[in-house]
């Protein structure tokens, strides 16, 4: 059970810790803020509580920075 | 899970503050009425109006140009655009290259003014000094100048900043922690400068969510320049912002309440705190000024340019 995950300029490969991962789960794992970035699974919007599915391509957009 | 308003599965946002959820064909209407709404509401536009965005290429510009279209569309006013190139090495370039798209895109009058070539210095030179007041003090007013400027140049009748409702309530507690009385009675939708050459100022985005520009770009799929200001860290702006989103985790409302409240008070504020206008001029560049030297020509001086 993996997924690929894109943000900024990572583009790999992870394994699912378990089968309820979520984006959330996910977020907290990368230290991300929800309230700081979007994401996108297999190139859709999605809320944070969505369930990573395997082979998923999930990608993370930052869309506030400091400042 | 399904769409609050229209029933579709596909949900890609949960407004914490009031548990609705919506897809993005709805997400997307929500935020371009409520901005409406706001333009309404505070009467920021007045038929014939020629509104000059203040065009940075990040997501709160570009919104506030796609959304004000529609009245350009719609005949009710026209748009031009004015982009500051502050001079900080590998940021500002990229955004000036996605304002001059969006301009070519939607056809509008668009102009890039540099502080090198007004001024003669850039911001990131102004660093290198060895006394300098902080990026941001710099940065703002020499961008509010050269605005200001070309709104009279393009013949403009109102400017539109892209000011967000978290750049709102910053502003809102950065100037009551600092006891800043004089500059809290200048925020609001629409400030209105008692000198005739200030154009006024609008906000249409003020009542929508830092958060809420960032995912209407994403879904909109608008090109804008998602990056950080190197400069950024140094700001009291970032403290506060910090505090009050960490308020908001437990207060989801906060934001709202802190707004509508500012928009009480705000009356008596400028009835009882705002200064009388002084009509004098710079000496060195003759605009409006209280002092000898405007703000931006007294930081000159002090740079010795």
């Amino acid at each position: 059970m993996e997924f690929t995950l894109k943000y900024k300029d990572i583009n790999e490969k992870r394994e699912m810790p378990d089968e309820d991962y979520t984006i959330k789960d996910l977020l907290d794992e990368l230290e991300l803020s929800a309230q700081t970035v979007v994401s996108k699974q297999n190139g859709e919007l999605v809320i944070e509580d969505t369930v990573i599915q395997d082979g998923d391509e999930i990608q993370i957009v930052q869309i506030i920075y400091g400042g | 899970m399904q769409c609050s308003k229209c029933g579709n599965p596909k949900v890609i946002y949960k407004r914490e503050q009031s548990g609705q959820l919506l897809c993005k064909d709805c997400f997307i209407e929500s935020i371009e009425k409520k901005v409406i709404k706001t333009v309404r509401k505070e009467k920021l536009l007045d038929r014939g109006d020629k509104v000059l965005v203040a065009l940075s290429g990040g997501k709160d510009s570009v919104t506030t140009l796609e959304i004000l279209n529609s009245f350009r569309q719609m005949n009710v006013i026209d748009i031009c655009a004015v982009t500051v190139d502050e001079g900080i090495a590998n940021y500002r370039q990229e955004g000036v290259d996605i304002a001059k798209r969006h301009a070519e895109r939607l056809g509008i009058e668009h102009k890039v003014v540099s502080l090198k070539e007004d001024y003669g210095i850039t911001l990131d030179e102004i660093m290198q000094r060895p006394k300098h007041k902080g990026s941001c003090t710099y940065c703002g007013v020499f961008r509010r100048t050269i605005i200001n400027k070309a709104a009279r140049e393009m013949g403009a009748t109102k400017i539109a900043t892209g000011h967000n409702l978290d750049d709102e309530v910053q502003g809102i507690m950065m100037n009551y922690l600092e006891g800043n009385t004089d500059n809290l009675t200048k925020l609001g939708a629409k400030t209105e400068s008692q000198a005739e050459e200030f154009t006024v100022k609008i906000k249409p985005l003020r009542e929508i969510p830092e958060r809420e520009i960032g995912l209407y770009v994403v879904a909109k799929e608008l090109e804008v320049h998602f990056d950080s200001c190197p400069y950024a860290m140094q700001s009291f702006r970032g403290e506060v912002s910090e505090v009050i989103n960490q308020l908001t985790e437990k207060h989801p409302t906060i934001k709202y309440s802190t707004l509508r409240g500012y928009d009480k008070i705000k009356g008596v504020l400028k009835k009882e705190m705002q200064k009388e206008y002084a009509h004098g001029r710079c000496k060195r560049c003759g605009e409006p000024s209280a002092n000898d030297l405007c703000k931006a020509c007294s930081f000159l001086e002090e740079l010795g340019v």
